[in-house]
């Protein structure tokens, strides 16, 4: 299929120019790439801004709560393994209002990939201070300024030795598209953060003050995914520079293969055992 | 011969093994004909503390602890004193002489060194196995009888350790015959093994989930709610399921969607607390339309409250939770039989017309052991509801149709595409903001609860409708209800029962037709603002003339809800 087969029809509800427009190609084109078709995608997305990008492509899609993407991620694809499975959402989505199921999902390393708009502010709330807004920087919530150091959620993945780790940027589609592919390829949790400016909100983190600030892991200075201290040491790297790229890769075993119970048939397809059940009630007797 | 209907109390402290001692006595007499029935009283703590479990052995059914017990076995004999009270006159203690202390009281004492013989035949923590022996040579039933149940309840922990209890069981036996002690009443087998099944209402609630087809349990601990997980997790290979513990409910309701979406039945379990954290994914499943079972278990609160306790208030809640409206269902069986088949109908429901159905249930009905007769498996039930053939052309989730359901479609089906949003949405399920769109999408899901209503299983009603007083309730005092109320239609009083399972939605007709023509209507309920008489009020209309409550945490005693009932009965205010 090509990327523009995955466009759909739904009026698209974005601001002109946001960042959101170059995530949407890079999705397109990763799936194009794949040789995935849309009805074997599974989207889940919560709300704001960013959650609104599976309406805006051909695919499955289940667009739920704000912050609780990563659970029904996860039931969706424990129930069958044969979906492709994508969650999505902003930084207030998966950082501050699902940060618990961030974590957990870390720890869980299930099998989806989990692209997060990172625009470092709060958009359809119309910017509020994010879990991602530097420090200092002046918003409708903290107009004093933000004085709590900004969630590195690369770090904190890499930290908890998550399967896929990677940094993208949303004003380098091809660049981005490649991480997307990966991050599906990956078997286990996979996480892209996508440093994305905010038109209307962010008047620092700019498209040009990201363009003159990232550069690529592998390309512009070589990088090694395997290697956590490096890793780490690269997810930190904020400021005058930005890595972008695959930061962390390990072999850690997906949780779909690690549970034993699941057998090979997908739940979804499973119909209850009567003998079972019969066996189950004579133990009571 | 005269029915037996005997009443025993086991306490001790935390860590004691009460348990062992309830169910290997109720292993021996539900197996020499008995209708058996235990209900625990445990303290929200590990070790230390005071328990205690009622045992009642009788020769009819019964569905509530004993007005008096006859036997009382303490494994810490400070603790006797707490029950003497409720020790029938002629009711004998054993406590074991080394505790150093003696209850001061009139009954009989049965001193028998438990810890001592524990030491002796096998190890001091089987002291418990020493009193359980005690107690059975009190009855004068054969010691034979232990054998079985001690090799159910020890063998996961090795075959040596189930024979020193066996033989620890067997000393405090032949101590108290030794002394040439006994009950006052005898309980000897009366019949070969009825086969009666013997398990908790969280057991039949996991066992009917399994029935039911559950594919995904996804859950965070909860008293009362944690045996039922467990019993999914316990059983989960066998099934084929997969029972996931996750970071909280949120997350557990929130899983049990995306699988229920992906077209695995689910569901999660908790207790009211956790159902206050799941409050947001229920109006999410309302919403998307998406099926899902929630067991929420009611102890008192607020919040924490009583955490190992019993208590009917989260029925209203329940009925309103989640924020805007969209059609549920609320099933609120009362024992494990019906906790099997309610659930069975919940599964039933959410898929037939995709929408959450709450099965609600209390610590009481979760943790109560008893008797019940042959489960009949609705074998037609256990296949998958057929799914509604697709429409020509493109799949819409959300195609408006009379009943107000529309067709299901798993997601990954080869060349259609699944859109579900919890976003106001329009057929196809993408975002609107159409007033139009917005009022047809309300009108379609709230259709939905008329064909749900057509599923629930009508109010018992007994012996008859319009009884000069009818006693209204729900859920987990049925047993205690029923037995009131037939002792004091035995007294002369024309009184009748109206006994809700399935609650919600509100069975208005039926319930009209069965208290209309009586004089008298009186709710009994776990709580104190009288939450089942506000319903009858608000939808049936019928103002109840007073209510029967009980609020402390404890389940309800027939005898107090006896007296209740006829002080209600008599005019007098509640």
């Amino acid at each position: 299929m090509k990327p523009q087969e995955f466009n759909s029809t739904d009026p698209i509800a974005w601001c002109p120019g946001c960042g959101n427009f170059g995530i949407r190609e890079a999705v397109k084109l990763a799936l194009s790439e794949l040789g995935i078709a849309p009805w074997q995608t599974c989207f889940v997305s919560g709300i704001g801004q960013a959650p609104k990008l599976p309406h805006y492509i051909t695919c499955n899609l289940f667009n739920g709560l704000h912050g609780r993407t990563l659970p029904v991620a996860i039931g969706a694809k424990l129930a069958n393994p044969e979906l492709v499975v994508i969650a999505e959402g902003g930084d207030g989505d998966g950082y501050a209002e699902g940060a618990n199921h961030f974590l957990a999902a870390l720890r869980r390393n299930a099998d989806i990939t989990y692209l997060v708009h990172d625009n470092q502010i709060y958009g359809l709330t119309k910017g509020q201070t994010s879990p991602t807004s530097e420090m200092g920087m002046v918003t409708r919530s903290t107009p004093w300024g933000v004085i709590m150091p900004a969630f590195n959620a690369p770090a904190l993945a890499i930290a908890l030795d998550a399967g896929f780790v990677a940094r993208g940027f949303a004003g380098n589609v091809p660049h981005l598209a490649g991480l997307i592919q990966q991050a599906i390829r990956h078997p286990g949790f996979a996480l892209v953060d996508i440093l994305q400016p905010c038109v209307s909100f962010n008047k620092v983190n700019t498209a040009k003050w990201y363009r003159h600030r990232v550069y690529e892991l592998g390309k512009d200075e070589p990088h090694d995914p395997t290697d956590r201290r490096r890793a780490f040491f690269k997810a930190r790297e904020w400021g005058d520079r930005i890595p972008i790229g695959v930061l962390y890769r390990s072999e850690r075993r997906p949780y779909d293969i690690a549970r034993a119970t699941h057998g090979t048939t997908p739940l979804a397809a499973r119909e209850p055992d009567p003998a079972v059940i019969t066996r189950l009630t004579e133990r009571f007797r | 011969m005269a029915g037996i209907d005997f009443g025993l109390i086991v306490t001790g402290q935390a860590g004691q093994g009460l348990q062992v001692i309830a169910q290997a006595l109720a292993g021996v007499f539900v197996r020499s004909g008995y209708h058996v029935f235990v209900s625990q009283d445990v303290m929200s703590r590990i070790r230390g503390g005071h328990n205690f479990t009622r045992v009642r052995i009788a020769t009819k059914p019964v569905g509530a602890d004993a007005d008096r017990a006859q036997m009382l076995v303490a494994l810490d004999a400070k603790l006797a004193s707490l029950h003497l009270s409720e020790l029938a006159d002629d009711g004998l203690v054993l406590i074991d002489p080394d505790d150093g202390s003696r209850p001061e009281t009139g009954h009989e004492i049965v001193a028998v060194p438990l810890r001592r013989l524990a030491r002796e035949h096998g190890r001091e923590v089987m002291t418990n196995s020493v009193a359980l022996g005690a107690a059975l040579a009190l009855l004068q039933h054969d010691p034979e009888a232990l054998r079985r149940p001690i090799q159910e309840l020890f063998a996961g922990k090795g075959q040596a350790v189930a024979d020193e209890n066996l033989a620890c069981a067997r000393a405090g036996f032949d101590f108290v015959c030794a002394e040439g002690r006994t009950c006052r009443e005898r309980i000897p087998r009366i019949a070969e093994d009825a086969g009666r099944l013997f398990l908790t209402g969280a057991q039949a609630l996991g066992l009917g989930a399994i029935a039911a087809g559950v594919r995904l349990v996804a859950g965070y601990p909860m008293s009362p709610a944690t045996p039922i997980f467990e019993f999914c997790a316990r059983n989960a290979a066998e099934a084929g399921i997969a029972v996931e513990l996750v970071e909280d409910e949120i997350a557990a309701i929130n899983m049990a969607l995306g699988a229920a979406f992906a077209g695995a039945r689910a569901m999660t379990c908790t207790a009211g607390g956790g159902f206050c954290l799941m409050n947001e994914g229920l109006s999410l499943a309302g919403m998307t339309e998406t099926p899902v079972v929630i067991m929420v278990g009611m102890r008192p609160g607020p919040a924490t409250g009583l955490a190992t306790r019993t208590a009917q208030a989260d029925l209203l809640f329940c009925l309103s939770a989640g924020h805007g409206e969209f059609p549920r269902a609320v099933l609120a069986p009362a024992d494990p039989e019906q906790a099997f088949h309610a659930t069975i109908r919940a599964f039933r429901i959410a898929e037939e017309f995709q929408t959450p159905v709450i099965v609600l249930f209390d610590q009481f009905m979760a943790d109560a052991t008893r008797t019940i007769g042959n489960l009949q498996l609705p074998i037609a039930n256990l296949q998958s509801a057929e799914r509604q053939s697709l429409p020509e052309g493109a799949y819409r989730r959300y195609e408006a149709s009379e009943s107000g359901v529309s067709p299901f479609l798993r997601p990954g089906t080869k060349g259609q595409l699944v859109y579900v949003d919890s976003d106001e949405h329009n057929e196809e399920g993408h975002i609107t903001e159409s007033a139009e769109v917005r009022v047809r999408m309300v009108e379609k899901r709230a259709r939905k609860a008329g064909g749900i209503a057509v599923m629930l299983e009508p109010p018992e009603v007994w012996p008859g409708p319009g009884r000069k007083t009818m006693v209204v309730g729900f859920g987990s005092t049925r047993g205690a209800v029923l037995e009131a109320v037939e002792r004091l239609r035995g007294k002369g009083l024309d009184v009748g029962v109206l006994h809700i399972c399935d609650i919600w939605p509100f069975p208005i007709d039926s319930v009209r037709a069965a208290l209309e023509d009586s004089r008298r209507v009186i709710t009994v309920e776990n709580n104190w603002s009288g939450q089942v008489a506000r319903l009858l009020r608000q939808e049936a209309g019928i103002t109840a003339a007073g209510s029967v409550r009980r609020f402390d945490g404890r389940q309800f005693a027939v005898a107090e809800v006896a007296a209740g009932i006829e002080r209600l009965a008599e005019g007098k205010t509640g």
